[in-house]
């Protein structure tokens, strides 16, 4: 017996069918919305009457995902002459859509898995949980669907109720409660005989029949042939014709990447944060402050597309990202966005094995920590300029408690009105409720930090990413490397593992740091502290030393610190060497460290990406198929060396 | 007793465009008095040649951002014309409102925020906010909202229209949408006659000012012309044909003008809303009438600071007047329409139109594959420059004795008054194309 | 301290300027946020004091350059507001013909030699004369992007205006698109900011914004045979507002990578 078989099912004819979905708009309680014609198109939107309504359609422009991640979306609003009258939206609207395709409600089942996760958003939630999905079983298959040859056309769960057509009246399978009640309080049914089951059946198998797009292998192998095929030229060829719009990323169901602007009123008051699409295909996805750009080819943001729905949500999820709508494959002009298309040419090349080859084996269990959106109020207790560029802030959170954070992690500063800008924690982990970051000045939030007065508001969330775990350090001896502003996140690790209570976990500490001149080093009064503690070995180089500046210490790169390691009080086996600085440092000092004969796995990097949400959902900070925010920022060499993006 | 005045007023505020007014005044003889139009030449004539039909209305419509519309619209109807196209009732209809609502716009906005400060003392409406008059000001920008939002609705946006093209509509509202707009016509009716009230208390502070000259507008048996009509003068009637425009609108280059003078049986003629009253006023739906009334305005009226009066009548007329439309529109069903099919072929289109600020034609010729080889536009305030010149030269005389401050103000005040479009007078010229 | 704002407007048709009335009651809220010292169009008053200078207009004239270098002196900020002043927009049609050719069309024998009103050069953008600090697109400005640079301005921000295409936009209002319909559109390639307010309402992008830094031209190109359009009507859209050269230094010149023209 098949699941559909212990669902209750029952007939409605075409007529009662229009009269229910009439009642419906009538009674106001909820909006009533369903796919209606757009020219030649269709469109989901609010139906005025039932005959508006066109379930024989193929596709709509958009997948229903407009209604539960919209397009621009409300986060909070806020008044900026009170700091912290920070409302967060309230979602109220309830909402039956009407002719979703089992291949979007398959959708929306995998968009739970994303943002119904440990870090569930709020918004999102409320939306399923106000929203009846009342599905229909394809009637006129799409010239670019394939959802058939992905299983995708049929779908047993996922909705409240779901109609099919069976010439001349109508099947409703019953999916749940609520579905139970809407037909037992609207519509006029009768009980479904075992024919009409059968009939039903027999619909679907035909309308499977008339797909004439099939993908060749079974979606269980896509991340065997994309992962074998990284380097293939089809990525080349391919987005050689790119026009970098994205609108394969806007019309996809399983899409759901963001970006979250700020919006003020000419009044100078008002504001909101909203949040709106973003495409990972779009040049500026990744860019950060500094205005580094970490997948600027194009070829590697096309080829990210296909990973992340073949390959990296997959290993993360178990499911194939992709339904097989059909509508990437319509909406791109040059016609390269079909991953129908792309798996078809790669499968008759090689597999691999692998599938978890960019990703990382080792996943962090982050708990629930509730509101995701919205910052807590903080006061700012102090200011020290350190250069000329770089600042320290004392924060501390108005609720008095701490913040709880490991050395390593980040969290995202608020100031509303301007933005948010993610930033290192560089104190180390204590019972105060206060803690320090540093930071350098590069765009408006943190040029806003640099202009704020003792006393005044900012908002925190976080504390965000893994941080180091530092039992992996105790009982052996460390190497810390920093370059330029690296050492402001290292300095975290560095005093909770040289703080009295700790040292003696830990054996000898040696402690490299090298910045561009003079003026750019921070911490010089902490550094000849740390010199003073136990077994502790520091040196300092920079880049350049200008004439007349008074330097005693080395100048030269980074790496030209490592001939000064007292090796002969080393044990590299029973190393750990922690790696932080700019991105074109890693590479050379990771050599450094190898050729020192540390083992990979005992290597600790620290990696920045472009960090928004902080909780794995808006897709900026992926390195290949992992999230900086959650996996990182803090990663085993041995675990990342293979993926491609994280050393460019 | 002034002797010797010099007035110097470079780039006159609170008109649309670039222009000086210039007066000598020696042993209170008047040396030089001059209208200088010292706007950019920005060569339209040069633009148009060689494109396609279907831009034409495009490029135009940049010729002023306040009377887009009825730009957009004159070059379509020229279009059409040499194109051999009947628009259907349904696109008639809508081209009706969105012209009532250019109107609208274009009205409030030089009554309110140009005109009106003058009639409250102040520089600019800025001033109005927190004092007494704030209410009013309030009224203003509300109706400004009204008319801008009827225009958005109809044409896609205000400047710069997007759905008007040749042969009808790239999109158009829906019957809720129309509905929900003659509700909002309806009720602002009310705030129209709140603001005509704050006006007529302050009306007195218009110069008593007359000058016999002709006034020339379109003129049509079926409405208070606007789209539709027939050229027609106050001291001829109504011309013969709309084609042969030339004969009634002499116009000629005049050196220190960067935009052209015309005439036609006199020195000069005016154009715009109280050319339109003097000649139409019988035609006007009844609350326009009684706001006439309310001023005291009545045809054949000389003063031309009552153009002003006369925008006001005109602005309450359309509002009727758009009432009427939707309600015709929602009658009769609105539909979806494709822009009428056509063939394309070599002529010469004429164009005519009232527009806010008066009369206004395009007049083009097409090649075979539809481009344009030959363009030619008569704009409102072209028409206007002249008679505003001999207007100077009347008022001048009567007002040498006063403060040098009241002789600038009254000069400016009287440019106002012809809401002059000046970008757009800059610069139009038959051009023939090789 | 409010920042001193000043309107200054060149050749144009002045409906970017417009936009700031047509703020309604909103431009109240406006000059309590900066103080508008100067607005020739709206007022009387006028003051060469001001930190912030707002532009309408292209430059066309040896007057107009003069006029252009005292405000830029003048100004801390210089925006650059509409297609004219951003990158030269309708008024750069004219530049296939040099100026002479023109004034001699146009006016004929008139003798305006010597005449500082009519001597005309070519069409140029703001930039092509002076450095401009922030640029508000459009042919007219979206009135939602120019209350963002404002509030940014006033905040003490740098406005950030988008930098990927108008399609992202467009799709993100669930239009057809018009390529679909046989029309064919610039979106492809013009910077984002407008809401794709063209297409939304059943017209091709004509490019008022504007290029993109980084526009994909071949691959538009490329599309162009698919839908049965011309590579000449393409050349010939862009010549509109002058879409292609956003920076003149660039010279953005359509050459094809297939050699099958």
């Amino acid at each position: 017996m098949t699941k559909s078989d212990s669902k209750v099912v029952k007939i409605i004819t075409k007529k009662d069918l229009i009269s229910f979905v009439d009642s419906l708009i009538k009674d106001n309680t909820h909006e009533i919305v369903g796919v209606k014609a757009k020219g030649e198109r269709f469109v989901f939107g609010p139906l005025e009457n039932a005959r508006e309504l066109r379930l024989d359609y193929d596709f709509t422009i958009l997948p229903p995902k407009k209604y539960f991640l919209p397009q621009y979306e409300n986060l909070m609003g806020f008044n900026l002459k009170k700091p912290f009258d920070v409302k967060e939206n309230e979602e109220k609207e309830s909402r039956i859509i009407i002719g979703v395709h089992p291949y979007d409600i398959i959708a929306l089942d995998q968009t739970d898995k994303l943002y119904l996760d440990s870090q569930k958003d709020d918004f999102y939630k409320k939306r399923r949980e106000n929203t009846i999905i009342i599905g229909v079983d394809v009637q006129k298959v799409s010239e670019r669907s394939f959802a058939a040859s992905m299983k995708t056309n049929i779908t047993e769960s996922g909705f409240d109720l779901m109609l099919t057509n069976l010439e001349g009246k109508y099947a409703i399978t019953i999916g749940s409660e609520k579905g139970k009640q809407l037909l037992a309080k609207y519509a006029k049914t009768a009980a479904a005989t075992e024919l009409d089951i059968k009939k039903i059946k027999a619909v679907r198998k035909h309308i499977a029949s008339q797909y004439t797009k099939k993908v060749k292998i079974d979606k269980k192998e896509w991340p065997s042939v994309l992962v074998a095929n990284y380097d293939h030229p089809i990525w080349d060829k391919k987005s050689d014709e790119c026009l970098e719009c994205s609108s394969c990323t806007m019309v996809c169901p399983t899409c759901f990447c963001y970006d979250v602007k700020e919006e003020v009123s000419l009044n100078l008051k008002d504001g909101k944060r909203v949040r709106t699409w973003d495409g990972c295909l779009l040049q500026d996805f990744t860019k950060i402050g500094s205005g580094e750009v970490f997948r600027g080819d194009i070829k590697e943001r096309y080829r990210h597309r296909f990973f992340r729905k073949g390959n990296y949500l997959p290993e993360r999820y178990g499911f194939i990202a992709c339904v097989g709508c059909g509508r990437c494959g319509t909406a791109c002009l040059p016609d390269i966005a079909d991953p129908c298309d792309v798996i078809n040419e790669l499968s008759h090349f090689e597999r691999s094995d692998d599938t978890s080859r960019f990703f990382i084996k080792e996943k962090t269990e982050i708990k629930d920590k509730g509101i995701i959106h919205i910052p807590r109020v903080a006061t700012l207790k102090r200011k020290e300029k350190l250069t000329s560029m770089e600042m320290l802030f004392e924060i501390e959170l108005d609720d008095n408690k701490p913040l709880n954070h490991k050395p390593g992690q980040f969290v995202e500063v608020s100031i509303f009105g301007i933005g948010e800008a993610p930033i290192s924690v560089s104190s180390a982990p204590s019972k105060s409720p206060s803690f320090e970051i540093v930071v350098r000045k590069v765009g408006n939030v943190t040029l806003k930090l640099f202009e704020m007065s003792v006393g005044d508001k900012l908002g925190i969330r976080g504390p965000f990413g893994n941080g180091f775990n530092v039992k992996n350090l105790e009982k052996k001896h460390i190497l810390f490397t920093s370059g330029g502003l690296g050492i402001a996140p290292m300095r975290s690790l560095i005093n909770h593992v040289l703080d009295k209570d700790n040292r003696k976990k830990f054996k000898d500490i040696t402690i490299l740091y090298g910045s561009k001149c003079p003026d750019d080093i921070l911490f010089m009064d902490e550094i000849e502290e740390w010199k003073k503690v136990d077994d502790v070995q520091c040196e300092l180089t920079v880049d350049q030393c200008a004439e007349g500046e008074c330097w005693t210490g080395c100048t030269g790169l980074i790496t030209t610190l490592f001939p000064r390691i007292r090796l002969d009080k080393y044990d590299s086996k029973n190393t750990i060497a922690v790696v932080i600085g700019p991105p074109v440092m890693y590479k050379f000092v990771i050599q450094c460290l190898l050729t020192l004969g540390i083992p990979e796995e005992n290597i600790f990097v620290s990696l920045e990406r472009r960090m928004k949400c902080g909780v794995g959902k808006c897709g900026h900070c992926q390195i290949n198929g992992v999230y900086v925010c959650k996996e990182g920022p803090v990663f085993n060499y041995s675990q990342i060396k293979n993926l491609p993006e994280a050393f460019e | 007793m002034n002797n010797n005045v010099d007035i110097n007023l470079e780039h006159v505020t609170r008109v649309e465009g670039h222009g000086n007014i210039v007066l000598n005044v020696r042993k209170s003889k008047i040396e030089k008095l001059q209208w200088q139009v010292s706007e950019a030449p920005r060569f339209f004539e040069a633009m148009l040649r060689g494109r396609d039909y279907s831009e034409l209305r495009t490029i135009t419509s940049r010729i002023c951002g306040i009377c887009s519309i009825g730009h957009s619209l004159t070059s379509l109807k020229a279009t059409e014309d040499a194109l051999d196209i009947k628009i259907s009732e349904q696109t008639a209809m809508l081209r009706r409102l969105a012209l009532n609502a250019e109107n609208m716009q274009s009205h409030i906005l030089h009554i309110g925020y140009l005109a009106a400060p003058d009639l409250f003392g102040v520089g600019s409406v800025f001033p109005l906010v927190g004092s007494k008059n704030q209410d009013a000001l309030l009224k203003i920008v509300k109706l400004h909202r009204l008319s801008n939002e009827m225009s958005d609705l109809v044409c896609g946006r205000t400047t710069h229209p997007i759905r008007l093209i040749v042969g009808g509509f790239s999109a158009i509202p829906t019957v809720k949408q129309l509905s929900n707009l003659r509700q909002r016509l309806k009720d602002d009716l009310k705030t129209t006659k709140e603001v005509a009230n704050v006006l007529n208390s302050v009306v007195g502070n218009f110069p008593d000012f007359e000058r016999e000259t002709e006034y020339i507008g379109l003129s049509s048996n079926e409405e208070y012309a606007f789209y539709d009509g027939v050229i027609a003068s106050t001291d001829t009637g109504r011309h013969a044909n709309n084609k042969d425009y030339k004969s009634l609108m002499d116009e000629y280059v005049v050196p220190h003008s960067t935009a052209k003078h015309a005439k036609h049986k006199r020195d000069s003629y005016m154009v715009g809303a109280l050319a339109r009253f003097n000649l139409n006023s019988k035609q006007l739906h009844p609350i326009a009438k009684e706001v006439a009334k309310l001023f005291k305005l009545k045809a054949i009226n000389y003063n031309p600071f009552m153009n002003n009066i006369a925008q006001l009548v005109e602005f309450v007329h359309n509002i009727e007047d758009s009432m009427l439309l939707i309600d015709r529109l929602i009658n009769e069903g609105v539909k979806e329409e494709k822009p009428v099919v056509f063939k394309l072929k070599a002529g010469r289109g004429i164009g005519v139109a009232e527009v806010p600020r008066g009369i206004l034609v395009h007049d083009y010729t097409l090649d075979e594959k539809g481009k344009c080889v030959k363009a030619n536009c008569v704009i409102p305030t072209n028409q206007n420059h002249a008679n505003i010149q001999k207007d100077m030269e009347e008022m001048v005389p009567q007002i040498i004795d006063k403060p040098r401050k009241e002789i600038e103000l009254n000069l400016e005040m009287l440019v106002r008054a012809y809401d002059p479009c000046i970008s757009c007078s800059t610069h139009y010229l038959d051009v023939k194309f090789v | 301290m409010k920042p001193r704002v000043a309107f200054f407007d060149f050749s144009s048709c002045e409906g970017c300027q417009l936009q700031i009335a047509n703020l309604e009651e909103e431009i109240l809220d406006l000059i309590e946020i900066v103080d508008v010292v100067s607005f020739r169009e709206v007022m009387k008053e006028h003051s060469d004091e001001y930190d912030i200078a707002i532009i309408e207009g292209s430059i066309m004239r040896p007057m107009d350059e003069k006029r252009l270098r005292k405000i830029r002196r003048n100004a801390k900020i210089l925006v650059a507001l509409g297609a004219c002043a951003t990158i030269g927009g309708i008024n750069k049609i004219r530049n296939q013909w040099s100026a002479e050719e023109v004034k001699k069309e146009v006016y004929g024998d008139a003798d305006i030699k010597d005449n500082e009103f009519f001597d005309a050069f070519q069409t140029k953008a703001l930039n092509e004369v002076v450095p401009v600090d922030y640029y508000i697109h459009g042919c007219p400005i979206n009135r939602d992007e120019f209350k963002q640079v404002i509030t940014a301005l006033a905040l003490g921000k740098k406005p950030e205006i988008p930098n990927y295409p108008v399609c992202v936009e467009c799709k993100k209002n669930e239009n057809v698109c018009l390529f679909e319909l046989g029309k064919f559109c610039l979106g492809p390639i013009t910077r984002a900011g407008c809401n794709a307010i063209c297409p939304t309402n059943g017209s091709p992008c004509d490019g008022c914004r504007g290029i993109l830094k980084k526009p994909q031209i071949e691959c538009v190109m490329d599309i162009l045979e698919k839908y049965d359009l011309t590579y000449e009507e393409m050349k010939s859209r862009c010549t509109l507002y002058n879409t292609s050269s956003f920076n003149p230094k660039d010279g953005m010149t359509f050459v094809r990578r297939k050699s099958n023209e």
